[in-house]
């Protein structure tokens, strides 16, 4: 057994296989130890997920309940038509700023039998800067009912929503003007009450964004549209130039030097930045082609462009599948390489092709760089947009870019926002996605 | 009669050329499509096609080519000594531009009628208040010579319209009568008809190389404009990047060494993170799962793949930053004080490679899958554990190809936009520290181009240079990646 | 051992027998490859194992390294014995096996180092030279053993894929044999080679026989008859008949056999 120490050339000879030497130990170490940072990398990879995953729903899941006051408001006639001939005329001329001693009359009221040392003024505070806009908008809308007590519910200000849901604490407010720790203490009462109530936040998916001082009142919806109209730019386009490329590429291109440059142009289109893109859509649609700014169209154009290397590069895996025995098939009979393509080739790859359409669609969907260059920004996503033509091209944001554009302003209670808008976003993608693989799964074929 | 309308007119044309060279066809044939060469449809789609087709190509022509014209031809009136300074000709046209299209919208909403806008040039303040009413809001005064070119400008855009409208339909009638002519028993309508479809996938084909043309000529020529207001060598070799926001003024340092630091510092960093996660897990995969394992954590790593980069840079702006600040920042755990705000390459790079361990992990994957099954075979039959025939006989097989997994990651990284626009910092700055903010060429293109600065002036277009500058590095890694890995797949197959 | 050697082949006594295979079934998930094999190997002899394609011949070869390990839904059961010690035995660790009982396989497969390299990695990975001069004996060795030193020997830097198949062949039986095994397992290994090579190999499997006990799958019963002494007949995954080349190939015992001999299956 010395060999086996010294390491002779004729060591193995005669060893039991029963006894483990030394220097296998060793390598079962290093196996064992090689094994390890294998096992060691995918559990990096998946805290890594876990963690992205973790933020995002517990950052975000607040973005979709909002706290609410219930507020009775008496609409007073002398503040809101003097006159009293109920003219809408003359009741459209008093303007928000007109409502707010009726909101603070009905804070008042609603604080009625707690101490606190804030004055009467200072209560109203705990509502969002909407509520005066939200009364205005419902005096106009309903003129008989001035001179009556209604009960309104009120957002509150971002940060006794903030309050409601733990992000804001009293120590937070020392050096905040809008809030002090005694709102707080109200809201304490108030909740006990049944005042003020958290509830579950529709505004927020169907909603526009709002100005940078009313985090509370800003939702996703709009941005939401003009993502759809992109996309729906996107499908119309890439989706039929994307086969027909293929089509060509796979079944009719001679090779050829003209051939090659188009092959190697599409793969290198697919590794090309994305902003790349947007500086090519800014070129190219709005500086050379005039199309207007922040419009949908172009967004879905210039993703398009992006998007299409990602679906050419799908349905040629797709067509290249079918086998040409079925070509053959139909050509046996008498049909055209034409006809043997559209009739029996393109139907078979036909899921395959919207698989990949589908997932190239996604892509698009989460893309924001090119559209920032573009200028579909969030801040202008705050009407919707009137009618079909209008989706395409007036000013829009996409979801994305309305995410980026929370993210960046100053206000905390954005970030909110930004996390919940991208739990809408997921929700997308996964659908997306989650369609895509069923589509596999059902209509995949072995040859 | 608007771009809309007559794109559907020429439409209807097709139908009813479609129509009418269906029945043509159908009664030449005595009513037997027996006696037809093609089918029925052929001989419609023939005459359709060539209503529609040559038609679109006008309008397409067209629309291209009268902007051009009228600018070309307008751009003449204004002269010489009227441009501002720092301003030049293309933006005195854009000015013109604007009245034009100024006065055609206060005339559609009625505000001015048609000699009001013809007499407006005695008194240009009122006019100016006049397009301000309808939404057009002009950023200088409006001259006499603008207001003249301006006024040229609308009466050529006006007969350039009709005129246009004009070809658009002769060429879709003219197009349906030659078709209908040739229509006869004899016509070989299908071959006709499919040579078109060819034509027709040909063109889509096309455009990928259209959009390579288009990337390439938007990036060169307004690159070019660039260095023609501010000086290439300057901008290449300069250590300081300092743009001005005044925005005409000058003063910008623009020297793209300190933002390309920045890039290369962050995707280093990515790549540090990426790249050995990625192997081995691509290797763990491969080589040493098992089936359930694989199919459970393939699909979690390519999750990590398919969400947007929008949500990776939120993660490292609003989480990472801030986690890292309290590890290494002043009042942290290690009381380091290395750190100064949640902004910087550590973030960006630490997040980044989270986005490419998938990438790296699933391209490695495809790798060591493609090395045949007899090199392990050969090697484990000699006795090597597992991990001597992964470590001595693929990975050494593999490795150009893993190589090119590598480049095309770090062409991703250095690409990427918005984790560095989020999570990397604004302030150029060329460091050693990875806690430090800095930036990239990424995060410069969209914050110059999103500014309000002038279109024209240098801090704008210096984006187009940044463009072409990580266009040319990514195409250069991904060309270089793409070859080595196709030599590598073709040497196993 | 060497005066055993001189011994009558058939007279096979305890001592002589290198493998000692009882019951082995093999299962692929559910599907049974190999039933109730029962065989006996000899040392310092060649022994063939013939049959139709998919009769589990590569199958229980593939056993006797335990390279179906590396298959997960293959299944051996039975006890498989080299030299008395059971080589699925949990103490046993399949590597020290292997180094024990080096395989060759059917296509050529040399790794993309260079022709040195090729042979040194399994003398490297089992740790069997001291130094650099004593790894180069080892590897000039092997490459003479293998029957291919004098090709190679002016271009041992050379890429170990530039070689011609049936070079690449013998220097995969040159790396096997490196490793000082003391079975050589051989699974069809002249089926990629042309008649020219493939009668190289053959001469040089004649040859190691003087140092190690060769198990050989092959196709080939001309392959069979030339080169082993002692012949299993494997047919769906049966041993049909073993025993002296021979005596097989003139006096086949079962009728299945001598179909298979004849032309008639197969």
């Amino acid at each position: 057994m010395t060999d086996a120490t010294h390491g002779t050339p004729l060591r193995n000879k005669g060893k039991s296989i029963l006894e483990v030497d030394a220097r296998t130990k060793k390598r079962n170490a290093a196996e064992a130890r090689f094994k390890g940072y294998g096992i060691a990398a995918i559990g990096i990879s998946l805290f890594f997920l876990v963690s992205l995953l973790i933020a995002i729903i517990s950052n975000g899941i607040p973005a979709f309940t909002q706290t609410f006051v219930n507020v009775e408001v008496e609409l007073l006639e002398e503040k809101l038509d003097k006159n009293g001939n109920r003219d809408i005329a003359d009741i459209k001329k008093v303007s928000t700023f007109g409502y707010k001693p009726l909101i603070e009359n009905a804070m008042v009221k609603a604080a009625e039998g707690i101490e606190t040392e804030l004055s009467d003024k200072d209560l109203s505070k705990i509502l969002s800067a909407s509520a005066a806009a939200i009364l205005r908008d419902y005096v106009i809308a309903n003129p008989d009912q001035i001179g009556e007590t209604v009960e309104f519910r009120l957002l509150t200000s971002s940060r006794v929503d903030g309050y409601m849901k733990g992000r804001v604490v009293r120590e937070d407010l020392a050096r905040d003007k809008n809030l002090d720790a005694a709102h707080l203490d109200l809201i304490d009462v108030m909740v006990e009450r049944g005042a003020v109530e958290r509830v579950f936040n529709w505004d927020f998916i169907t909603g526009s964004d709002a100005s940078e001082s009313r985090p509370e009142q800003a939702g996703i919806g709009v941005s939401m549209l003009g993502s759809f109209f992109m996309m729906l730019v996107v499908l119309v386009l890439a989706l039929p130039i994307g086969v027909a490329a293929s089509i060509y590429l796979e079944e009719f291109a001679p090779q050829n030097r003209f051939t090659d440059l188009i092959e190697v142009n599409i793969s290198n289109l697919a590794a090309v930045p994305s902003i790349v893109f947007g500086i090519l859509g800014l070129a190219v649609f709005i500086q050379f082609a005039h199309l207007p700014q922040s419009a949908p169209i172009v967004g879905g154009l210039t993703l398009t462009l992006m998007t299409l290397p990602t679906i050419v590069i799908s349905t040629r895996a797709s067509l290249k599948a079918v086998p040409p025995s079925i070509r053959d098939a139909a050509l046996g009979v008498g049909a055209s390489k034409m006809q043997a393509i559209f009739h029996h080739v393109l139907p078979l790859a036909m899921p395959g092709i919207l698989t990949g359409t589908i997932i190239g669609l996604a892509q698009a969907l989460g893309e924001t760089a090119p559209l920032l260059l573009i200028g579909m920004v969030g801040y202008i996503a705050t009407n919707y947009p009137e009618g079909v033509t209008s989706g395409f091209l007036d000013p829009n944001s996409a979801m994305p870019a309305q995410i980026y554009e929370w993210a960046k302003r100053a206000d905390p209670a954005f970030y909110e926002r930004a996390w919940g808008g991208i739990i809408v976003l997921l929700v997308f993608l996964l659908t997306m996605n989650l369609i895509a693989i069923i589509l596999r799964r059902r209509f995949e074929r072995r040859w | 009669m608007s771009n809309v309308m007559l794109v559907l007119i020429v439409l209807g044309l097709g139908v009813i050329g479609f129509v009418l060279g269906r029945g043509r066809a159908m009664s030449a044939a005595g009513g037997d499509r027996r006696n037809l060469h093609s089918l029925p449809m052929y001989y419609g789609a023939n005459v359709g096609l060539n209503a529609v087709v040559p038609a679109m190509l006008v309008l397409f022509a067209w629309l291209i080519v009268q902007p051009m014209v009228i600018n070309s031809s307008v751009s003449g009136m204004i002269p010489e000594a009227e441009i501002a300074e720092g301003s030049n000709l293309s933006l005195m046209m854009s000015d013109v531009r604007r009245v034009a299209e100024g006065l055609d919208l206060a005339v559609g909403q009625g505000a001015m009628t048609e000699a009001e806008t013809r007499s407006a040039g005695e008194d240009l303040d009122g006019l100016r208040d006049n397009l301000a009413g309808v939404g057009v809001a002009l950023g200088s005064d409006i001259t006499d010579s603008t207001f003249a070119a301006a006024q040229r400008y609308r009466v050529l855009a006006g007969t350039g319209h009709l005129w246009k409208t004009i070809a658009t339909i002769t060429a879709s009638l003219i197009g349906l009568a030659v078709a209908y002519r040739m229509t006869s028993t004899t016509f070989r309508a299908r071959n006709v008809v499919e040579r078109g479809i060819l034509m027709v996938l040909i063109a889509a084909a096309s455009i990928a190389i259209l959009t390579t043309l288009g990337i390439v000529l938007s990036l060169i020529f307004n690159t070019v404009e660039f260095f023609r207001l501010y000086a290439a060598s300057d901008f290449f070799f300069s250590l300081s990047w300092n743009p001005s926001f005044s925005g005409r003024g000058g003063g910008s340092e623009l020297g793209i060494l300190p933002l390309l630091w920045g890039t290369l510092y962050i995707s280093f960093i990515a790549l540090l993170v990426a790249v050995p996660i990625g192997l081995f897990a691509a290797i763990y995969l491969s080589e040493y799962a098992s089936k359930p394992v694989r199919a459970f954590a393939k699909p979690l790593l390519e999750l990590l793949a398919g969400i947007p980069t929008i949500v990776y840079g939120l993660f490292a702006l609003l989480t990472v930053g801030p986690l890292l600040v309290s590890v290494f920042g002043r009042d942290g755990a290690l009381g380091v004080d290395w750190m100064q705000g949640g902004t910087a390459v550590m973030t960006a790079g630490l997040v980044m490679g989270i986005m490419l361990i998938p990438f790296v992990s699933s391209l490695s994957d495809d790798i060591i899958n493609a090395v045949p099954q007899a090199m392990r075979d050969g090697s484990l039959g000699l006795g090597a554990t597992h991990s001597e025939t992964v470590r001595q006989v693929i990975l050494p097989a593999a490795l150009p190809g893993i190589v090119g997994a590598i480049l095309l990651a770090a062409s991703r990284a250095i690409g990427e936009t918005m984790i560095v626009v989020l999570g990397a910092g604004a302030a150029a700055r060329l460091s050693m520290n990875p806690f430090d903010a800095m930036t990239t060429v990424t995060a410069k293109i969209v914050s110059q181009l999103t500014g309000d600065s002038d279109f024209a002036s240098p801090e704008a277009l210096v984006a187009f240079a940044l463009g072409i500058t990580l266009f040319v590095i990514t195409l250069g890694l991904n060309v270089f990646a793409l070859f080595i890995v196709r030599k590598y797949r073709e040497q196993y197959e | 051992m060497e005066d055993m050697y001189q011994m009558d082949r058939t007279m096979s006594t305890e001592q002589d027998i290198k493998i000692r295979a009882n019951g082995v079934q093999v299962y692929y998930a559910d599907n049974q490859a190999i039933k109730d094999v029962d065989v006996e190997i000899q040392d310092k002899m060649v022994t063939a194992f013939i049959g139709p394609s998919g009769c589990g011949k590569s199958t229980f070869l593939r056993c006797i390294n335990r390279m179906n390990d590396t298959i997960d839904i293959c299944r051996v059961e039975g006890d498989i014995r080299i030299d008395g010690e059971d080589i699925y035995d949990p103490r046993v660790d399949p590597v020290q096996l292997r180094a024990k009982v080096g395989m060759v396989f059917q296509k050529p497969n040399p790794f993309p180092k260079s022709i040195y390299d090729n042979v040194a990695y399994g003398p490297k990975i089992h740790g069997l030279a001291r130094n650099k001069a004593e790894l180069d004996e080892i590897v000039e060795k092997a490459l003479r053993r293998g029957a291919i030193w004098d090709e190679v020997k002016d271009r041992l830097h050379a890429p170990g894929t530039g070689l011609s198949g049936g070079q690449q062949q013998r220097l995969c039986i040159a790396r096997a044999v490196a490793t000082e095994p003391e079975v050589l397992l051989m699974d069809e290994p002249c089926s990629a080679l042309d008649p020219i090579a493939t009668a190289q190999v053959e001469e040089l499997i004649d040859e190691l026989r003087q140092n190690y006990s060769v198990v050989i799958v092959t196709h080939s019963m001309q392959q069979a008859a030339r080169v082993s002494q002692r012949t299993a007949f494997f047919h769906l995954g049966n041993l049909v008949e073993f025993g002296d080349t021979d005596k097989i190939f003139t006096n086949p015992e079962d009728p299945r056999t001598e179909s298979y001999i004849s032309g008639r299956i197969g």
